[in-house]
């Protein structure tokens, strides 16, 4: 009935309309972007007085000309305009700002998102990956297309290899700079610290923004070659006081082990050696050392933080204590951050002041145990009364002392060392902004002071087995500092014109860091007749030191026509102290398009909310994590134990420097070109990239000819480096009721790495027995595997020392190995899927990674004469009952055998939430159960398909984790 | 301010350990430190002890195995008769099957080692010359850097023949030499410093003197057949008797008393007991304050294992991995005195037959079993009153271990005079029986007609395990022939013939790869 009085309506409107541009009564439904009605919104014809504001339901109605433009505007959301025609019903979606008026942070600066024109993406702590979650690295695990997050270890608040885009670099810091708050972190970190990005509490993140090419890193200049991750804290915001508190209890259990034989299969595959010499050594016991040295570990994390008042300020308090599932491994850390914004003169100068400090205390269990406890003879009890080592069992030679190379008890190892360590860093910033008297021009300094203070002691009891006659145990102690300092002046000024605008930040910056390095080590031992023999017990100190400085002089202009075209141009200089002071300053630019697609009349926007076409093309120079002094002639004085007798004087040696005068910038260019898109009518958004990223020049450790250096190896620039890839973002809610809705999302990237120019090969991949594994050449990937092709007899066994002879000249040589596979996935793919259920909330992380190879070095050391060598026996990986090898050669160490597919799909988390709403006066309560690493689906041999560098050895187990936790807010 | 910061960019070494040229090269007295490098670059692995800090990138090679004289006993004794061992480092059993590749650890380690010798004797020959123009202690210096760089040169001809030759810092991709361009420098230089090392036993102890260069050339003529295909043993004989002569003489001090002179040479106290007479280019060792997971330390642990008592050695524990084969024990045939049920020797009269027999096989089974093989006892960590070294853990060791002892040179005499050089034949039989009587072994009948192979069995009796065995084998003809074989030569249990191209190791590839100027050596 209602409809027909409306088209009746229409039609009436239709035929008073011509000719004059009569009113109208227009009505409609105003709704976010998800079809959810606002209230309150207010809609008038634009240039008028005429407005009225949407009911209960979102309606409105009102009267208008045709011609006239409507405008509907609603707090948080984009204003939107429509022009009257001759319709008598429009209906307005309005997208939040969040979508496209949402700041993003873009580098001594900000811009709206849909001003942006670099590969920028953005998580929230609402979307962050929510398990026990320690390391600010891990809430971004899986989320964002091309980042790949690979933990360096399971032990606890361990650090992780970051790469944006694949491997950037081969010897210098892949990683990308972290930029909290304005202030770069050193990525180097401080020694005794487990990771740099320790001085954040997860809890504190409001979000994380990836700058991810160069077009948007190139502000970053020198120190973003691998991208830039920015960190955004939580702010006050003006009002009264809030408080939040979350804690966190987890269990962390082990869960993967080295396969290693067990008691009866050592048993028999010594028994198979037919040697009573072999044989006479089994013990009687069946030990699973493994067993032994892991535990299920426990873990709390409470945060406590308040926020607000007239002045807006945010103070939080963390704490974090976990222990680590390798018995005796711990961490402690006590965060504490503060931020306030007072402004004066009326707002014209703006101040934010953050001071952020960290108390970590590490526990650091002797990872040697790990080893050995993958080697300790299985037929062997743990303990053994008769042991002279504290009960320990040890292999003892003729005299009764420890068998010398023999593998140390791993329990021993764990319970008599101790090695701790206590972290303070702070880092402290105060960022002035100043709005000069000509309008649009604003002045800010950024000084911020990192300085990070680590102080280690070690401890090894008289007991613990070692192959040194009269050890009476020793001590050590450390202490590293590092400053860094930052100073930032910059300049932007802004300028909008009718439908154009325009903006330009110059500035300069001056970073400096300095470390401090002492460490001393006393060991002591006692004569036969238990007095301290003092001419041997030692003390041993070392000190480290040195200084760089990096200036840069950077600056950006922003140019953006009507909302549809924009264009972002990047200049910096920078300079380091690290290279020589012919080459030290480089230049890098980069230039990036962008077009608001939607914003055109070409109709898309019927279907798009958002279609914007982004190019981009910049370079950036790194030298992150080369040395300092390489291009001077430096001597390194001998310490106390490796100087020369001449006479009966021993003297301090100086050996010469390795030296380069030679070293230049590494240069990175990536062009990219992008499209975003959000679906007005489905719910479905995302990204698609693609880049070719070069590094030329690449700096490397690369051997020389000994002839014609000091050293056997330098710092190089030796060549050049291509990645190419696809990313896709996906995001998608497929059901969005007031009671139910479900969202996916899901990132692909794609990317192919190769080494494009190289002065000449280089092997790397060391062994750690002078032979190496991997090969970086020319038109291959780097750190591809160059390995010996094994063969197998007919039931697909490897038959011992047969390598295939591939240039087929009759002999087996170093000219028959080949490149097979490499250790960087093809692949890599992250899917997050969210429900809410009423007050439920349950989000599932997900990850895989595809065409990943990892060398089984266990299983490569596996053969007899590694179990019965020595006059001890030792355990070997299962895969020896497969080979039953006999010898390690000079080949076998570099099989294709060992080189196996470690692609795998790896649950990484599930949460499950309930929220109690209104549970502090009208503030909510959320409780939670969050389960970590809970499957991996892999073909993979070895301990862990995920290992960074693709060399498994000695690697510390992850841990599942299974949490409880609640925030609540008050 | 911002041209202020600038200069910020200029920084210096704030470390209290670096030093630059200013400081090193100020005096003498620093000048020592250099050169201390130089010979330290043969005896310890890096700038920390035991290790730490390496001269040569753990990539190449492990630190420990990188010590020169640990390398030298693998690539001169291990491949040979002498020496097996049974460990299974990766590359490490092709060295005694004679199957290495170009990547083998050790044949490229020796490569890196002896060439960064040279680079540091060039840096110092370099520096301190302007030093040495007003200082004769300078100018000794350098003419000891002078010859250990010829030395380093002597043994790149003779394990790899064609390297470049070096002689100034420089940063250019050399070109490769060949054996008669390295000779013919390795020559000149010898006979030049001859004339500015000081004179014979006027040096300090661990320091070189014209005896060392004279020696050199003896090695260096003695080869010359190898080397350049031509006979130089007059050559050798002239050197030799300068040495001989130098004042340099045999040990005959037995201050332990066991009745022979000849086990001093190689304890714990070989500095002053007596042997430091003999030693006439020693590398000095020291378990405070010289210590490697090489040298002396490897020498003496390395072969202590089955029923070998560490403590008797002055060490804490034996490494279970060095044994000789049955070709060195037969060596000693002439002088059994004691055997086992199976007829197998177990005791000689010559007491350089240092051998551990108690629950050892005589006959090899097989390699990595430590039983298998008789032990070497010749390396001790003890005095001659029994009392271990300084390092009281038992790690280190004090024993110096020498590169040229006076006994090498009556061998080195002996030998070319067998070998058709002009010297006196029973001159040659008097050194030798100087050397048997001095280790308390039964003397050769005077008037005995001396053979080339007699002096090459004695050679093998006085001078196993020290690092001249392949050299002295391939001279002889007998190291890759099916003329003379040794258990599990060329990986075979009874021996067997092996390839030609064996007599010179492989340039390493890692160098071949960067320097394209060089040409593999054939058939590798």
């Amino acid at each position: 009935m209602s409809k027909l009085i409306k088209h009746t309506q229409f039609f009436v409107l239709l035929l008073l309309s011509v000719g004059v541009f009569a009113q109208q009564k227009v009505s409609g439904l105003v709704t976010d972007a998800d079809g959810n009605p606002l209230p309150g919104a207010t809609v008038i014809v634009q240039g008028t007085t005429n407005g009225v504001t949407t009911d209960f339901d979102g309606n409105y109605s009102i009267e208008a000309a045709q011609g006239a433009t409507l405008e509907a505007s609603y707090i948080g959301y984009q204003s939107l305009l429509v022009v009257v025609g001759t319709q008598d019903s429009i209906n307005f979606s309005l997208l939040s700002d969040s979508e496209l008026d949402e700041v993003v942070l873009t580098g001594y600066g900000s811009a709206r998102r849909e001003d942006l024109t670099g590969t920028i993406d953005v998580v929230s702590n609402d979307n962050f990956t929510k398990g026990s979650v320690v390391s600010a690295q891990q809430l971004i695990q899986g989320k964002v297309a091309g980042v790949s997050i690979v933990s360096n270890s399971g032990a606890p608040g361990d650090g992780a290899n970051v790469l944006i885009r694949g491997i950037g670099s081969l010897n210098l810091n892949s990683n990308p700079l972290y930029v909290v708050d304005g202030i770069p972190l050193d990525a180097g970190g401080v020694g005794g610290s487990r990771n740099a990005l320790n001085i954040i509490n997860p809890n504190d993140i409001a979000s994380m923004t990836v700058l991810k090419d160069a077009s948007a890193t190139a502000i970053y200049g020198s120190r973003a070659a691998n991208g830039v991750i920015l960190i955004t804290t939580n702010k006050g915001k003006s009002g009264e006081l809030k408080y939040e508190f979350s804690s966190r209890f987890t269990s962390f259990n082990p869960v993967n082990f080295v396969d290693v034989l067990t008691a009866s299969e050592f048993r028999s595959a010594v028994q198979a050696t037919s040697d009573t010499d072999f044989i006479n050594r089994l013990g009687t016991s069946s030990t699973d050392w493994q067993k032994e040295i892991y535990k299920t570990a426990i873990g709390v994390n409470n945060t406590f933080a308040v926020s607000g008042g007239e002045i807006p300020f945010r103070l939080s308090v963390g704490y974090t204590n976990q222990d680590g599932i390798l018995r005796g491994d711990g961490f402690k850390r006590v965060t504490g951050s503060f931020n306030i914004a007072p402004t004066f003169l009326d707002d014209d100068l703006k101040v934010n002041l953050n001071v952020r400090a960290v108390n970590t205390q590490n526990d650091f269990a002797n990872r040697g145990a790990i080893s050995s406890a993958v080697l300790f003879d299985p037929t062997k009890p743990v303990f053994d009364e008769n042991s002279p080592y504290g009960g320990y069992y040890t292999w003892l030679n003729g005299t009764g002392t420890k068998l010398a190379l023999s593998p140390t008890n791993p329990v021993a190892l764990l319970d008599l060392t101790d090695d701790e360590s206590t972290v303070n860093r702070y880092i402290s910033n105060i960022k002035v902004d100043y709005s000069l008297p000509v309008e649009g021009l604003t002045a800010t300094i950024n000084a911020g002071i990192d300085r990070s203070e680590g102080e280690g002691f070690r401890y090894e009891n008289s007991m613990l087995p070692t192959d040194a006659a009269g050890f009476n145990g020793s001590r050590g102690q450390y202490t590293n500092k590092t400053t860094n300092l930052l100073m930032d002046a910059y300049l932007n000024y802004k300028k909008d014109f009718s439908k154009s605008n325009f903006s330009i930040t110059a500035g300069n910056s001056y970073q400096s860091f300095e470390y401090d390095n002492n460490s001393s080590n006393y060991t002591e031992f006692l004569n036969a007749d238990g007095t301290i023999n003092t001419a041997t017990s030692l003390e041993r100190s070392f000190i480290d030191k040195s200084k760089n400085v990096l200036i840069s002089y950077f600056g950006r202009a922003n140019f953006g026509y009507d909302n549809r075209y924009l264009l972002t141009a990047t200049l910096r200089a920078d300079a380091s102290s690290k290279l020589p002071k012919d080459d030290r300053w480089g230049n890098f630019f980069s230039a990036a398009l962008a077009w608001n697609i939607h914003n055109e009349n070409f109709g898309v926007e019927n279907v798009f909310n958002v279609l914007k076409l982004r190019l981009g093309f910049g370079e950036v120079g790194n030298v992150n994590g080369l040395g300092d002094y390489n291009f001077l002639t430096r001597y390194t004085g001998s310490n106390p134990q490796a100087q020369y007798g001449f006479g009966s004087t021993y003297y301090t040696t100086y050996r010469p420097a390795p030296i380069n005068k030679d070293l230049r910038w590494e240069v990175g260019q990536t062009a990219n070109a992008g499209l975003d898109f959000s679906f007005s009518k489905i719910k479905l958004s995302g990204t698609v990239n693609a880049y070719l990223k070069k590094t030329n020049d690449l700096i490397a450790t690369a051997i020389v000819d000994p002839f014609t250096n000091f050293g056997t190896t330098i710092d190089a620039n030796i060549g050049d480096m291509e990645n190419m890839g696809v990313e896709v973002e996906l995001n998608a809610t497929f059901v969005e009721t007031e009671d139910f809705t479900f969202n996916l999302s899901y990132n692909v990237a794609v990317n192919d790495n190769k080494v494009v120019r190289l002065q000449n090969e280089q092997n790397v991949g060391a062994l750690g027995f002078g032979n190496s594994l991997q090969r970086h050449e020319e038109g291959k990937a780097p750190y591809a595997y160059y390995v010996y092709k094994q063969i197998y007899n007919e039931d697909g066994i490897p038959i011992e020392g047969a390598f295939a002879d591939l240039n087929g000249d009759g002999q087996i040589n170093n000219d028959d190995r080949y490149f097979y596979k490499d250790p960087y996935a093809d692949i890599n793919m992250g899917l997050t899927a969210s429900f809410a259920y009423k007050n439920f909330d349950l989000t599932a992380v997900s990850r895989a990674s595809i065409g990943n190879y990892s060398y089984n070095a266990i299983s490569a050391s596996s053969n007899q004469s590694q179990i019965t060598n020595l006059g001890r026996l030792s355990n070997v990986h299962a895969d020896y009952l497969d080979t039953n090898f006999n010898f390690f050669s000079d080949k076998n160490a570099v099989s294709d055998h060992y080189i196996q597919n470690a692609s795998f799909f790896r649950l990484d988390n599930i949460t499950l939430g309930y929220t109690f709403e209104n549970f502090v006066e009208d503030n909510p309560m959320r409780i939670y159960l969050t389960a970590d690493n809970i499957l991996v689906v892999t073909d993979y041999d070895g301990i862990d398909p995920e290992i960074t560098g693709g060399i498994d050895n000695n690697f510390y187990p992850r841990a599942r984790a299974v949490a409880f936790g609640l925030d609540i807010k008050f | 301010m911002i041209t202020s910061c600038q200069s910020d960019l200029d920084q210096n070494p704030i470390d209290p350990d670096l030093f630059t040229e200013v400081d090193v090269y100020s005096n003498a007295t620093q000048a020592r430190g250099a050169l201390a490098k130089v010979y330290a670059s043969l005896a310890v692995t890096g700038q920390q002890g035991p290790a730490g800090d390496p001269d040569i990138d753990p990539s190449l090679i492990d630190e420990g195995f990188s010590q020169y004289t640990r390398i030298l006993f693998t690539l001169n004794e291990i491949t040979t008769d002498h020496a097996v061992v049974g460990w299974g480092d990766p590359g490490l059993p092709n060295i005694h099957e004679l199957s290495w590749d170009v990547n083998n650890p050790w044949t490229k380690g020796m490569y890196f080692r002896l060439a960064q010798v040279v680079s540091f004797s060039n840096s110092f020959i370099e520096n301190a010359a302007d030093l040495a123009a007003g200082d004769n202690e300078v100018a000794a210096y350098v003419a000891e850097s002078r010859l250990i760089r010829a030395y380093a040169y002597l043994q790149l001809m003779d394990m790899y023949a064609n390297v470049p030759l070096v002689t100034t810092v420089s940063t250019e991709l050399p070109e490769q030499s060949n054996r008669a361009q390295i000779f013919a420098f390795v020559e000149s230089e010898l006979t030049e410093i001859a004339g500015l090392l000081k004179e014979p036993l006027s040096n300090e102890y661990g320091r070189v003197d014209k005896a060392a260069a004279w020696s050199l050339l003896t090695r260096l003529y003695l080869n010359a057949p190898v080397y350049i295909g031509e006979d130089r043993y007059a050559d050798v004989i002239t050197n030799a008797e300068r040495v001989i002569a130098s004042g340099y003489s045999l040990n005959t001090a037995d201050g332990n008393s066991n009745g022979t002179a000849y086990d001093e040479l190689f304890l714990a106290d070989n500095s002053s007991n007596g042997a430091q007479n003999e030693f006439i280019f020693v590398l000095q060792f020291d378990g405070i304050n010289s210590q490697s997971w090489g040298g002396s330390t490897f020498m003496v642990h390395a072969p202590i294992g089955g029923s070998m008592n560490p403590s008797l050695f002055g060490v804490n524990g034996g490494w279970a991995g060095l044994r000789t084969t049955k070709a060195l024990v037969d060596k000693f045939g002439y002088a059994i005195t004691g055997t086992n049920a199976e007829g197998e020797p177990t005791a000689w009269s010559d007491p350089r037959a240092m051998f551990h027999t108690d629950g050892q096989n005589y006959e090899m089974a097989k390699i990595p079993k430590f039983t298998e093989g008789y032990g070497v006892t010749k390396f001790r960590n003890v005095d001659i009153n029994g009392n271990p070294g300084s390092d009281s853990s038992g790690d280190h060791v004090d024993m110096d271990l020498p590169i040229i002892r006076l006994a090498e040179i009556y061998l080195n005499y002996a030998e070319a005079v067998t070998r058709g050089g002009a010297g006196s034949s029973a001159t040659a039989l008097g050194y030798i029986n100087d050397l048997r009587n001095r280790a308390g072994a039964p003397a050769i009948q005077a008037g005995t007609s001396l053979t080339t192979d007699m002096v090459m069995d004695e050679r093998s009796r006085e001078l196993y395990w020290e690092g001249l065995r392949r050299t002295d084998l391939i001279r002889d003809g007998k190291f890759v022939t099916s003329t003379y074989l040794w258990p599990f030569k060329a990986g075979v249990s009874q021996g067997a013939a092996s390839e030609e191209h064996r007599k010179l190791f492989p340039i390493p590839e890692d160098v071949l790869l960067v320097n394209t100027n060089l040409t593999q050596n054939s058939n590798y």
